[in-house]
């Protein structure tokens, strides 16, 4: 995936899915407002808090709802108006509805027939990659939430699509699970599939996805990586931890510095709140030298996508 | 902007066509469902038994509870639950999107629920139609109780997919257009019972059974010509099933 150098992150160069100045609205509430992005080859995370328009934008992507502005191609055609699209697109929906009496085999082997699957070993393939093979004619309506989801990756799987979407996949996975899907998704991402994962724990998205785009009140809040999200937010104050031989002398060194907004003085050390982190930082070894005082430990408390996610949500 | 990417083939609607039709009893009837469709088979078996009470020839006492009793009331509900089931349900509960979210064609998808729904119908409803004019002592009425049973189920089920196509509260408007629009407004409008499964189901019946003293129905057709009307109502509903399919928002269970 390639970001479009100079211009706007939250669009790449070599396109798959283009959402155009969509907007999307039930009745009064709106659901999505003139959003545009783009999504490429790779790994790509969609954040955003509940009732953010994550949800409805995946939808929106694979046709299943309509812009009522705005335009969305996949692949250069609208997934809507072009059927055949679909054969190349999958997605696997957050909800927990699955066909309760269809068998995980029977399922994926519906949708391979569907989509005119002619690989005999598809079915068996896709069942294998999530780790379902062994329980594969068990019906669904007797599985656990993880499995359900790992079903539906082995039926979104087997048509090999191009797009692949996935509304929360991890939800219900076992940790040993989730290290399989993340590694499964990644590796789609470098055969240069176009994979577009939402989801709620942002860890696992930071391990996931190369790029980002976050989805706020629906609209497009930011888009690039988390850690260029979060520079992009320097005016934002940032939390610090400091841990020194001397704790108490530190904090109050730091009261004195225009770069530090707040100081907390705790057993974990000092954590100080900055409006600018890069001056801080060439401050601190003078102030540490100042003060007689050993620095053992700087380190960034909020560099993870949660802050900025929160940042981002609380604008 | 992408350029358009050639698409590979995906298909023939042929290839589909079968694996879209066994969907429908493997998916869409769950032991629930099933147990609930099994009240208007009781229902229309009674009716057969019912007849045996009445005061008449055994061929005008099931011709008499059979108009009501599996016309009426059997027939309609009957075939709510399989065609609720073959759409209307699957997009309330959000698993429509793995059937939608193929190359499926919507005719094919609009035919197939309803092909699906038919063969239950075929399989459920119509025997018992015909074992309740057995048990009434009626076996002359065999053959025209199950044309009847057949046509009507079919006519019924594109009607409850269609509503299914275009409303997400399918089982509440399906009630509500065969009791109040069929059953109230049908037996005063003929203009509405010309239109009515319920009705021309029963001047199938009657017309194909053609027994003295037959409760009739003026100004609609009978016999086989109600057996077509039928079918061009099954074929009219089935198009517009197609166009609500395309138009269709797939927002998810939880919307």
């Amino acid at each position: 995936m390639t970001t479009t150098e100079g211009l706007d992150p939250a669009f790449v160069d070599d396109a798959t899915v283009v959402v155009d100045d969509v907007s999307v609205w039930f009745g009064q509430k709106v659901a999505l407002s003139e959003l545009s992005c783009s999504f490429g080859p790779g790994v790509t995370g969609l954040l955003g808090p509940n009732g953010a328009g994550k949800t409805t934008l995946m939808r929106a992507m694979c046709g299943l709802i309509p812009p009522r502005r705005g335009h969305v191609t996949v692949l250069g055609h609208d997934p809507r108006g072009h059927r055949d699209v679909q054969a190349r697109v999958a997605l696997v929906p957050e909800e927990d509805a699955v066909p309760e009496a269809l068998t995980a085999r029977q399922l994926v082997r519906y949708q391979a027939t569907l989509n005119g699957v002619t690989d005999r070993d598809a079915v068996e393939r896709s069942l294998a990659e999530v780790s379902l093979t062994d329980v594969a004619d068990r019906r669904l309506g007797g599985f656990s939430k993880g499995m359900r989801q790992r079903a539906k990756v082995a039926a979104a799987l087997v048509t090999d699509p191009e797009v692949l979407v996935l509304d929360e996949p991890l939800n219900g996975a076992d940790p040993v699970q989730r290290v399989a899907l993340i590694e499964l998704f990644q590796a789609l991402g470098a055969a240069g599939r176009t994979v577009v994962v939402s989801s709620h724990v942002l860890h696992e998205v930071e391990r996931l996805a190369a790029r980002v785009i976050v989805v706020v009140h629906g609209r497009l809040a930011a888009a690039g990586s988390h850690r260029a999200i979060r520079d992009a937010m320097a005016d934002r104050p940032r939390r610090v931890l400091l841990r020194s031989d001397d704790d108490r002398r530190l904090a109050t060194g730091l009261l004195g510095l225009d770069q530090v907004v707040a100081v907390e003085l705790a057993d974990a050390g000092v954590t100080i709140s900055t409006g600018n982190a890069g001056e801080l930082a060439l401050a601190l070894p003078g102030l540490s030298r100042q003060l007689d005082v050993r620095l053992r430990e700087v380190r960034a408390l909020d560099a993870s996508l949660d802050s900025v996610f929160a940042d981002l949500t609380s604008r | 902007m992408t350029s358009p990417t050639a698409l590979r083939p995906t298909g023939s609607p042929l290839r589909r066509l079968p694996a879209l039709v066994a969907y429908v009893p493997r998916a869409c009837l769950p032991a629930r469902r099933l147990a609930v469709l099994a009240l208007p088979c009781a229902t229309i078996l009674a009716s057969g038994l019912l007849s045996l009470a009445l005061d008449d020839t055994a061929d005008a006492a099931f011709t008499d509870v059979a108009a009501l009793g599996i016309f009426g009331l059997a027939m309609p509900l009957g075939t709510l639950v399989i065609g609720d089931a073959v759409l209307g349900a699957e997009v309330r509960s959000g698993t429509l999107g793995f059937t939608w979210l193929t190359p499926v064609r919507f005719w094919e998808l609009a035919l197939a629920r309803w092909l699906g729904g038919w063969l239950i119908a075929l399989l459920t409803l119509v025997p018992c139609a015909a074992v309740a004019a057995v048990l009434a002592g009626a076996s002359s009425l065999v053959g025209p109780v199950v044309v009847a049973t057949a046509a009507g189920a079919a006519a019924h089920i594109a009607l409850f997919v269609l509503i299914g196509a275009i409303t997400r509260r399918a089982a509440v408007w399906s009630l509500a257009i065969v009791f109040v629009i069929e059953r109230l407004l049908g037996a005063v409008l003929s203009g509405i019972a010309q239109l009515s499964p319920t009705w021309q189901g029963q001047a199938t019946f009657t017309g194909l059974g053609d027994v003295a003293g037959a409760p009739t129905r003026s100004g609609i057709p009978e016999g086989w010509d109600a057996v077509v009307r039928l079918g061009l109502i099954t074929i009219v509903c089935l198009a517009l099933a197609t166009v609500g399919l395309r138009r269709l928002q797939l927002t998810g269970a939880r919307d």
